[in-house]
């Protein structure tokens, strides 16, 4: 019955003020959108480093089968080749550099990189032979770079040494600084949402001031004639929240999903599935902001 | 039922105070009159036995409890063994009788099976059996006022508060209205009201007491809207008007006309 009652009362209280609960659910959307959207790059930044990122600085890729490097012309690197490259790895004169390296092969070459690339139709067309293999070094200062390429670049069976962190930093630094500014963006609109959520319920509460003041004369429960106008925000901020969420499914979906991976296909973009683990933060997000301000406008202007 | 013991009330440190060290017991079933010009306390009586309010100094005892000590969760529930009718009736304009009534019910959780069976009887006790669909704008003054009644009694309190609730209506719908009072007053009920009526309370005939500037001057039971006999405390009136025209002598109802004459600048 009571709880009938509430909500009769929140579906009253949402008619009575549609266009401040609709702006409500507007504000909330787009803050937390940008919320989301500084999200989702943090997410593409993981994607894109891939499983190799955090743990190597740089990649000596030895020769496969289409290799044209100079030094491949005896093809695919053969098990002496690869020893040779190891020994050399182990000696003094470069192991003073590294921390330690690691021997990646065709096979987990493959591994990896369906992992990386899981949502993008590039994966079905690759094979582990089309892959090289090649040795992961994990640098003792990343500056050294240039030792290391001198060294094995020349080396027989090696295609090319690579500094990944050079190829992706400054793309990285990009889609960083765009986060930021997302970040910042969400923030001032989120100062926006929370003064509107309070100016809203406090407005819901002077026009049900009648009610109130009966309920509390009857000796209603303070949830009974509180909960009401909390419900009121946090539900106007989830629906708000919801559309925010959907929003960054659909750029995931359509954008990135049907345009991007067909534009640059070498790399790996997330899924939308991996936006939708964005969406219950958002909702909860959205919801706790709303309950707070409600709860402190109305402890200053519902008296109870 | 409600006992106040040397209750003192102040709103502003520099004015005098509202309530005045007033001591005062009104009885389980007992019906009383609360009668004195505008400021004279009576409005402060009424908030703080609600606990809408807290005393300076003194305890204001309801049912037995100190309300001082009554933590504000529990509020509600003192507040549910205390019936309130105003002036202005306080309907909601968008509920027909009915659910104006249930509303009270509805709020503290009683269920519908429950409000079905109650708001009709309520209804007919406050004389209004017919009249559940109407909605308030079509109701007469007289009427509204009997609606807010049912609303305050609908849950059974202990103590009915009255604020003024013939202050809108004419002499004869007036009359109707004590009789509703009066009618929940033999049921058991605790009634206390404030009024200016003075035809009211002289053809009521209860007890009687009277506030002025936050003192009560009076406390007669039967008894009439003026005194017929030389008041407790004369000697203080006396000494309050002084600089005024004796207001000891002025006639029914007129008394309040000096004294808000003398506030107002």
């Amino acid at each position: 019955m009571r709880l009938a009652f509430i909500l009769g009362e929140i579906g009253s209280g949402l008619r009575r003020n549609l266009s401040m609960v609709v702006s409500v659910i507007l504000v909330t959307f787009v803050s937390l959108t940008f919320v989301g959207a500084a999200g989702m790059l943090q997410l593409q930044i993981n994607q894109m480093k891939g499983y190799w990122y955090d743990k190597v600085q740089v990649a000596i890729f030895l020769c496969g089968d289409g290799s044209t490097a100079a030094g491949c012309a005896t093809g695919t690197a053969t098990p002496e080749q690869q020893e040779n490259l190891r020994t050399l790895l182990e000696s003094p004169a470069v192991s003073q550099y590294i921390n330690d390296f690691q021997f990646e092969s065709k096979d987990d070459a493959y591994k990896h990189f369906k992992e990386q690339f899981s949502n993008s139709p590039i994966v079905d067309s690759v094979t582990p032979d089309q892959l090289p293999a090649s040795f992961r070094i994990n640098m003792k200062d990343p500056e050294k770079y240039q030792i290391i390429s001198e060294t094995f670049a020349s080396q027989p069976g090696v295609e090319t040494v690579i500094d990944q962190r050079q190829v992706l930093e400054r793309l990285f630094s990009v889609m960083n600084a765009a986060s930021l500014v997302a970040v910042i963006i969400a923030g001032v609109m989120i100062v926006c949402a929370i003064l509107l959520i309070a100016t809203t319920i406090r407005l819901s509460a002077f026009s049900r001031r009648r009610e109130t003041g009966i309920m509390r004369l009857v000796g209603a429960s303070k949830i009974v004639i509180q909960l009401p106008f909390i419900l009121e925000g946090v539900i106007a901020a989830v629906i708000g929240a919801a559309l925010a969420s959907g929003t960054l499914w659909a750029v995931a979906h359509f954008f990135l999903g049907e345009y991007m991976s067909k534009q640059y296909p070498d790399t790996a973009f997330i899924s939308p599935a991996q936006t939708l683990l964005l969406a219950p933060a958002l909702l909860a997000l959205g919801a706790t902001l709303a309950g707070i301000s409600s709860l402190l406008t109305l402890r200053r202007y519902l008296r109870v | 039922m409600i006992r106040f013991e040397n209750v003192t009330k102040v709103y502003d440190q520099t004015a005098r105070p509202a309530l005045d060290s007033v001591n005062l017991e009104i009885d389980r079933g007992e019906f009383a009159f609360l009668v004195g010009a505008s400021g004279s306390g009576k409005s402060t009586f009424l908030r703080l036995v609600l606990k809408e309010d807290r005393a300076t100094s003194g305890a204001v005892y309801v049912a037995g409890q100190n309300v001082a000590n009554i933590s504000s969760w529990r509020v509600p529930r003192l507040r549910r063994g205390i019936g309130v009718v105003f002036q202005d009736f306080r309907l909601l304009p968008q509920k027909n009788v009915f659910a104006n009534v249930a509303f009270a019910m509805q709020v503290i959780g009683k269920s519908r099976s429950i409000i079905r069976d109650t708001v009709p009887e309520v209804l007919k006790t406050v004389g209004l059996e017919g009249k559940e669909h109407r909605m308030p704008h079509e109701l007469s003054g007289g009427e509204q006022q009997r609606v807010a009644i049912a609303r305050a009694v609908v849950n059974r309190p202990g103590i009915l508060l009255a604020d003024e609730p013939t202050g809108n209506l004419d002499p004869t719908t007036s009359m109707g209205i004590m009789g509703v009072l009066d009618k929940i007053n033999q049921n058991g009920t605790t009634v206390v009201m404030a009024t200016h009526d003075d035809d009211i309370v002289n053809e009521m005939r209860k007890r009687v007491v009277e506030l002025r500037n936050g003192v009560v001057i009076r406390d007669e039971a039967r008894a009439l809207y003026t005194s017929m006999i030389p008041v407790v405390g004369q000697s203080r009136r006396l000494k309050d008007a002084s600089g005024r025209p004796d207001e000891s002598a002025t006639g029914p109802g007129d008394g309040s006309v000096p004294s808000s004459a003398g506030e107002s600048k």
